[in-house]
């Protein structure tokens, strides 16, 4: 989720009043009213009526019963018969937790270098001429044949592997395969190595090419302009984005957990049948501060690499 | 040629070295190999005998069922679809799309107003403009807790995905689309508004100071001069997340609304693979064609600049 590039635009907004800029406003305007009446249809269609909001007697005491335990989370089981030796409450939460890290990383583990290969196949800047300087016969060869299989090829596939859900890929693997822990770790990675993959194809692209015209100038090769002119350049934004990914991640694989993967979900999903609201909040906290954790680490790195 | 070689040693040597940067890296290769010892991800589990018997015959079974003689005839598969489709794809399908839109649009509202909120350059007490002398330590504090507040409310908010909200809400609003609508529209806000509130931040614009200067409130700045700066950016973020809007509420119907995601479940749950499969397919259809109508319309915002 690292930012568009903001500054195009607020150079733009300061440079002032035009009349090219009055026609702008009226645009935002109709595009604002399109987005509302859109809106309303998606609410005329779903017959979403405010009423339903209000919910009332039975669901108004649960959701009452369930919110004012946001306070106070368990810290130990609520159930009034827990069996002898089962391990405290703190401790389970802790377990999976670090399940859903497990799961988690070890989908990164597979979609990063998927997604960095991938990517950059899928970058414009590999397959022009741009890079290499002069024409010569292999790449023409490159230009005109190569290029539009190669690249057009990967487009592709990066556009399957993620507009197919990971919980689809999920539901998927196991049925065919059952409840294996590797086909929750590949569900995860597919998905993942595409959006990846797509991400940083554009980040390279519209990385600055001032270090790469400059080794070019002093006669490097295309590969090691590619490697130490441009892609140092984007490395910053595309570890910010990975650390985004590894966050979305622990929420996918905490949600796996619905389909009977040892992660939060898992637990979560059964104390909140069995009417446990201060057990589901502990989970709740559990996953909160993993994120929280991860969010931390990449804004400590981010201000050092990037700054 | 060693004064050269020297030189570059010397160089090397003066670089800037990262050390959060090298203990990361370090941190998290062993993050990954320890995640692959200590889960139990045997491969050799996964290709077992029966597994690949099992596979393959799941994979037979993706294949539509009228055409199951071995036989290919477009008319036959034409009317399976169509069949399908009338059904419940078509359906589905738009309702998955209202609800995204619906969420969206819930969640650009939310984002909005905890942007403003959470901006440290708005909520101070003297926003866009240097710190004031003496503004007084009960001033500073109220400020500073609506930022705090803010911002805790919205990390908390999207730490929870969306998948756990629509599940809790499930069973306090039951069987309507509210659900599903209300977790897309929460988990999504608290990302708008994060991003909002850094768009905010990095808008520094003289028309801002000048208006507080000259005594607007804060609301006059926000619609007069903040609004129309950062309106398209805002917008762009905005069609980012209706992309993973329409992702996400194909599969949120797995939890038993009439998305595609339902439909997918119900397949698998009557062993109707062919049909699980097609409409599986036809979700990663409706995402394609939004993630391409996101661009299309994100590149006009960025045009209109």
């Amino acid at each position: 989720m690292t930012d568009q590039p903001a500054s195009q635009s607020e150079r733009s907004a300061a440079s002032g009043e035009s009349p090219a800029r009055r026609r702008v406003v009226s645009g935002r305007a109709a595009l604002l009213f399109a987005i509302t009446l859109a809106a309303a249809w998606a609410f005329l269609r779903l017959d979403l009526g405010l009423v339903d909001l209000l919910p009332s007697g039975p669901s108004l005491r649960m959701a009452m019963d369930f919110f004012s335990r946001a306070a106070s989370p368990a810290l130990t089981y609520e159930s009034p018969e827990t069996p002898a030796g089962a391990a405290p409450l703190l401790w389970k939460a802790a377990q999976a937790a670090a399940n859903t890290v497990i799961f988690a990383s070890a989908a990164m583990s597979l979609a990063l270098p998927l997604g960095i290969v991938l990517g950059l196949l899928a970058t414009s800047a590999w397959w022009t001429e741009d890079l290499a300087g002069g024409k010569s016969q292999r790449q023409r060869f490159i230009g005109r044949t190569l290029r539009p299989l190669v690249y057009g090829g990967t487009r592709i596939l990066i556009a399957v592997m993620r507009s197919i859900h990971e919980l689809l890929w999920a539901v998927l693997f196991l049925a065919a395969f059952g409840l294996t822990h590797l086909s929750a770790v590949i569900a995860l990675a597919i998905p993942f190595s595409g959006i990846l993959a797509k991400i940083f194809s554009e980040m390279i692209d519209e990385a600055p090419r001032d270090a790469a015209h400059a080794l070019r100038g002093a006669g490097a090769t295309p590969s090691q302009v590619f490697l130490f002119g441009l892609l140092p350049r984007a490395l910053p934004d595309m570890t910010a984005y990975s650390f985004y990914r590894f966050e979305c991640a622990l929420r996918s694989s905490a949600v796996l957990g619905f389909f009977g993967y040892p992660t939060l979900g898992f637990y979560l999903a059964a104390s909140f049948e069995n009417l446990y609201y201060g057990e589901v909040w502990t989970y709740l906290y559990t996953l909160f501060l993993l994120i929280v954790a991860v969010e931390w680490w990449s804004g400590v790195l981010r201000r050092r690499f990037v700054v | 040629m060693s004064r050269h070689t020297e030189a570059l040693t010397r160089l090397s040597k003066q670089r800037p070295k990262n050390r959060s940067a090298r203990w990361s890296a370090l941190a998290l290769a062993l993050l990954a190999a320890g995640s692959w010892i200590a889960g139990d991800f045997g491969a050799d589990s996964m290709l077992s005998e029966r597994r690949l018997a099992n596979m393959q015959r799941f994979l037979l079974e993706l294949w539509p069922h009228p055409l199951q003689p071995g036989s290919f005839d477009i008319s036959v598969l034409l009317l399976w679809v169509r069949d399908l489709m009338g059904e419940k794809g078509f359906e589905a399908t738009v309702t998955t799309l209202a609800i995204s839109v619906a969420a969206t649009f819930l969640a650009g509202c939310g984002g909005v107003i905890l942007a403003l909120g959470a901006a440290r350059t708005l909520a101070t007490p003297s926003p866009f403009l240097p710190p004031s002398r003496s503004p007084g330590w009960p001033v500073q504090l109220f400020w500073s807790g609506i930022v705090v507040g803010c911002r805790l409310f919205m990390i908390f908010v999207r730490a929870i995905p969306e998948y756990i909200w629509a599940f809790l809400l499930l069973a306090i609003f039951g069987p309507t689309s509210w659900p599903l609508v209300l977790a897309l529209a929460i988990h999504n806000t608290g990302i708008l508004g994060r991003l909002g509130a850094e768009v905010v931040e990095n808008t520094e614009s003289p028309p801002l100071s000048t208006l507080r200067a000259l005594g607007a409130t804060r609301a006059q700045m926000v619609f007069s001069a903040l609004f129309p700066l950062t309106f398209s950016r805002f917008l762009l973020f905005f069609f980012y997340r209706w992309e993973t809007c329409v992702r996400e509420a194909t599969v949120l119907g797995m939890l038993g609304i009439s998305s595609l995601g339902f439909w997918i479940q119900d397949a698998r749950a009557r062993n109707h693979y062919d049909e699980m499969f097609f409409l599986i397919l036809l979700g990663g259809l409706l995402v394609l064609i939004g993630d391409l109508v996101s661009a299309a319309a994100r590149e006009w915002v960025r045009r209109q600049n």
